[in-house]
């Protein structure tokens, strides 16, 4: 122990702290002699405890402390997930050495960076290079790229909780693995918030046998209060819905009492929305607030980001662009308009504010409608027990696979025996089997299974001079450059003042359905669309009083498992009629007339609701369970009832439950209801259904892009590459007929199943269901519990008829078509 | 095998028939009407790393194949987007398969994406016609934009589609023909191509059709 406190490397850290009067925090201290002893490991802490500097003044002293042992180049690898991170820890840090008097670069690279400096960095890399997954992923895509690596001595990563769970992760998980075949002695170290399965993301960041590992856990606690914002009478707040605009006139005055306040709306839409109330509110804010957010133009966003860092805003609307980030120390206050779906999120966001150790983080929870009031109880109560959702890694994704022996042909070329063995030591491919990994090698050499249908496909081809697997096209290199990365994103257009500057970014999707004179809605300016020429979008500022916002696809997040457990506590506790939580107070009319025009569930019993409308017979069930596992049990439900009749479903889905709709009578009874929710089969009907559904299909999605079958296109470069324009659904389509068994359509119906679906949880829902009294009601019109579903959730479609029969049935039935 | 499901319609003075496999027969010229084959564009996708099976193309000629015999048609009109992209293996296997009738003659009005080297049209005895061709009563025409002939037109280049909405908010896309007064725009021939439900022609009839059915939406 005191041989650490005597090194030279330690000496020379302590004096530094001392001469800023500051001590290092214990979880610090631990860390940097961890490191010393040439541990591996992960830190959690909370923000603004210094944990960046746990790391990096680590491996500091060891420089300090050897310096002959390191060489020229690349010593520490710092990987983040946020691009907008780096620059500012890239300042501190670089603060820090000058100040402790270390002559080392520390730079960033990633998309931002420019391309002289890209240059530079290539011909000698700093000494510390802070950068992205997906950045490593493209350096891994240059010639002789291995020189870059062989003298690092550290990879951290920072927020990896935020990556872990994610096919980002995986990068990750990968690029470690690479560097770590590069170097000798690697130490791998990672940096994370308090997640429900810390010592699994430990062992995905290091499942390395050879390396001793650690976890060091800072024992300082941020504290947080949570105050609910509620309406002053109960008829306020409307039933369904998510803007939540009757709150307004409450938020002035929060933004009012603090000196800065982030509000975080869950989707870009709602904050371009509630930018304009607030002002229609307070038009004595203008100036003083701002929106951030996805598709609002980089320049713009470091202005906002500065602002907030100088104090010169009041509020600002974000989304989660600034869930994580540099710490903006005016912060003093956070609202969170709807619900933030997890709890994990909520205390992510609330931590924005309140920075500084041992300040109070403090968020305000602005419910938009009725039912949200019992998941603002929940996220509190699940906050009270100090409860955190667990982040499951991903396993097998066949896809970044694909993608990455691609990159590494593109780069240096590959050896097959040696990068088998490589991907079996990381986590995430720890049960691939040699079968899938040869199918991986013909997928990329030979395009697919039968013979001669792939003419002309030579993606990667082995060198038979040095027994490596290359891609020699330099068409298909550049083009796999373009989309290495897993991130999916719509096709995006630019949009520009006619007269020069660059406003954000909206869907091609949205423009498509706009004519030249429409305004719409886009970082807080109403403008007027003009022209769309070459992937852009000319406009001109619009006096207009009414414009459309752009809706972004996405951001729809849905509540994670942890907090649906929550939810229906609170649901429960709500209907005791003495409850004395003030959130749940404000149910009790809306539960009075649930009970009225149907029934109020209790804790032991299931509601089944039936409906005949103009639309046809609808079919509601209540699990609770949050939208993803609803969704499931709403296929396997349709599944089950047209295994008794053909019938086609249109199913809608949200949060608390899902609908089945159908233009014929479902043949249901209380018998039949019992037994579609029989337990019995469940995980064969399960699977069944999901093959049924769409929702294999929709995963391909990003499947498709991240495997390279889709090119996606390039936001802002003129570039399109017309002829190689497909869907993922057109490919879905053709390898379902032609390569049945292609591993990443597998791949798309195990992530329906592992991301989705969760056995376990279906399982216990389906007892919990099977103990229940199943209550089933005839309903006249909506009810507080189904009209959400009606106006705002998702929908998908169903059917096992016959599509010839489905069009004799619309052309008698109303003879309704449309364009 | 495929089911070959027939819709007659009659546009000004000729009449047509339509067939749920994406082509439509003149009787009177004893002519195929099509658009949009893009053969080459498996390959193309091949070539640039993205393995689509060969198949895809085999299948559509087959389908093509069958029609041909089916009407004992001796002509083919294809209005534009024949070939995909530059020369590949796809194209040289649809010179093959074109070789193998002794007398079809093959007419082509060129596409946007039609951009082959001309000695290729002729050795494959490809009646070439850009930017159209003209009957005494029609106009054969790869994107039929702006109408300003009087001719009534048959063009392609869209991949028409229509959108069906039934009870229930049930919803799907089928592939379709757009017939109006003065038009008629086909569907895309090859199966591997996608739909486009926005922007059809004002007050026209769509023509829907799935594997075994057509009929008017």
């Amino acid at each position: 122990m005191s041989t650490f406190k005597t090194t030279e490397g330690y000496q020379i850290i302590e004096n530094w702290m001392h001469s800023k009067n500051q001590e290092p925090f214990s979880f610090q201290y631990k860390t940097w002699q961890k490191y010393h002893s040439g541990y591996s490991g992960l830190v959690v802490a909370p923000t603004g405890f210094g944990k960046t500097f746990s790391v990096f003044i680590a491996v500091v002293i060891d420089y300090l402390n050897q310096p002959e042992q390191y060489k020229k180049g690349l010593k520490l690898i710092w990987i983040s997930p946020l691009r907008s991170l780096a620059k500012d820890l890239a300042k501190a840090m670089n603060e820090a050495v000058d100040e402790i008097g270390l002559d080392w670069q520390i730079e960033v690279r990633n998309g931002d960076t420019p391309t002289k400096d890209r240059r530079r960095q290539e011909r000698l890399m700093p000494d510390v290079l802070l950068t992205t997954p997906e950045t490593l992923h493209l350096l891994f895509s240059q010639k002789k790229n291995s020189r870059w690596f062989k003298n690092v001595k550290c990879v951290a990563v920072d927020e990896w909780h935020e990556l872990l769970g994610s096919k980002r992760g995986v990068l990750t998980e990968l690029a470690i693995a690479r560097i770590k075949n590069l170097t000798k002695q690697l130490q791998i170290w990672g940096i994370s918030a308090t997640i429900g399965n810390l010592q699994e993301a430990q062992e995905v960041l290091i499942p390395y046998k050879d390396l001793k590992t650690i976890q060091i856990k800072a024992k300082e606690k941020k504290k947080i209060k949570i105050v609910s914002i509620l309406p002053d009478d109960v008829e306020t707040l409307p039933w369904a819905g998510h803007l939540g605009r009757s709150l307004s006139s409450k938020i002035v005055p929060v933004i009012y009492e603090n000196n800065t306040t982030l509000i975080f709306t869950n989707t870009r839409n709602q904050s371009e929305l509630w930018y304009q109330i607030i002002l229609e509110e307070e038009p004595d804010l203008i100036g003083q607030i701002a929106i951030h957010h996805g598709s609002i133009a980089r320049d713009q966003r470091n202005w906002i980001e500065e602002a907030i860092s100088n104090g010169q805003l009041k509020a600002v609307i974000c989304t989660s662009s600034l869930d994580l980030g540099v710490d903006f120390k005016p912060v003093d206050s956070v609202i969170q308009i709807g619900s933030a779906k997890g709890i994990a999120r909520f205390l992510q966001r609330a931590g924005r504010s309140g920075h500084s150790p041992f300040e109070i983080s403090k968020i305000y929870a602005v419910p938009t409608h009725l039912l949200e009031l019992i998941e603002v109880s929940a996220v509190k109560e699940a906050v009270k027990q100090n409860e955190i959702e667990a982040k499951p890694p991903m396993v097998l994704t066949y896809d970044v696979m694909v993608q990455f022996l691609v990159t590494l042909a593109v780069g240096e070329g590959f050896d097959r025996d040696k990068i088998y063995k490589l991907l079996k030591e990381t986590f995430v491919f720890s049960y691939l089997t040699l079968e899938e990994f040869n199918w991986a090698i013909h997928f990329i050499t030979q395009g697919g299974t039968t013979l001669n249908a792939y003419e002309e496909f030579h993606k990667v081809v082995l060198d038979e001079k040095d027994g490596l697997y290359k891609v020699k096209s330099r068409r298909i290199s550049m083009l796999h450059r373009m989309n290495i990365g897993v991130i999916f994103s719509e096709a995006m257009l630019m949009v520009k003042f006619k007269s020069g500057g660059y406003i954000g970014m909206v869907e091609e999707y949205f423009i498509s359905k706009l004519k030249p004179g429409q305004s719409f809605i886009l970082s807080g300016r109403v403008l007027e669309l003009s022209t769309v020429k070459d992937m852009q979008v000319l406009v001109k500022s619009s006096k207009a009083k009414k414009a459309i916002t752009p809706s972004w696809n996405g951001g729809r997040l849905p509540l994670t498992s942890y907090l649906t457990h929550f939810l229906r506590l609170k649901l429960n506790d709500a209907l005791q009629a003495n409850n004395r939580e003030p959130e749940l107070k404000f149910l009790h009319p809306m539960l009075i007339r649930q009970a009225k025009t149907s029934h109020i569930p209790k804790s032991d019993e299931f509601l089944v609701e039936l409906m005949q409308t103009k639309d046809g017979f609808h079919l509601f069930m209540y699990p609770f369970e949050g939208r993803l596992v609803n969704e499931i049990m709403a296929s396997l439900m349709a599944y089950r009832i047209s295994k008794i009749k053909p019938l086609t479903f249109t199913i809608a889905m949200n949060d608390y439950g899902f609908e089945l709709l159908s233009d014929q009578e479902m043949p249901l009874n209380e018998d039949i209801i019992h037994s579609i929710l029989s337990i019995e089969n469940l995980m064969e009907d399960v699977t069944a259904s999901i093959n049924a559904s769409e929702m294999a299909s929709r995963k391909f999605r990003d499947i498709a892009v991240v495997a390279g079958l889709v090119v996606q296109s390039q936001p802002g470069t003129r570039k399109n590459n017309k002829s190689l324009q497909s869907s993922s659904g057109l490919i879905f389509r053709v390898l379902e007929e032609y390569e049945p068994n292609n591993l990443l359509l597998k791949q798309a119906y195990t992530e329906v199943f592992n991301q989705q679906l969760e056995e376990v949880r279906l399982r216990a829902a389906f007892e919990r269901i099977s103990k229940s009294k199943i209550v089933v009601k005839q309903t006249k019109g909506f009810t507080p519990l189904s009209f959400p579903l009606k106006v705002d959730s998702l929908r998908n479609s169903m059917s096992n008829e016959d599509l010839s029969k489905r069009i004799e049935r619309i052309k008698k039935q109303m003879f309704k078509f449309e364009e | 095998m495929i089911t070959i499901a027939e819709f007659k319609c009659v546009c000004q003075t000729e009449t047509f028939i339509l067939t749920n496999q994406r082509a439509l027969y003149w009787d009177k010229e004893k002519a195929l009407v099509l658009s949009d084959l893009h053969v080459g564009k498996a390959a193309t996708f091949r070539k640039h790393g993205i393995p689509i099976s060969k198949a895809v193309l085999e299948d559509d000629l087959k389908r093509l194949n069958q029609l041909i015999l089916h009407f004992n048609a001796e002509k083919l009109i294809i209005v534009g987007d024949l070939f995909h992209a530059e020369h590949n293996s796809d194209i040289d296997y649809f010179e093959d398969w074109l070789a193998s009738f002794e007398n079809l003659k093959v007419e082509l009005i060129l596409g946007n994406h039609d951009k082959l080297q001309t000695e290729l049209y002729t050795r494959m005895h490809l009646g070439v016609f850009q930017p159209k061709k003209d009957t005494d009563n029609l106009s054969f025409i790869h994107d039929a934009v702006a109408k300003n002939t009087k001719q009534f037109t048959v063009s392609g280049h869209t991949h028409p589609g229509v959108l069906i909405k039934g009870k229930a908010k049930q919803r799907f896309k089928l592939p379709c023909y757009q017939i109006t007064e003065q038009q008629l725009i086909l569907p895309a021939f090859s199966l591997f191509t996608g739909l486009n439900v926005a922007n059809a022609p004002k007050n026209c009839k769509q023509i829907a059709f799935t594997d075994n059915l057509i009929f008017e939406v």
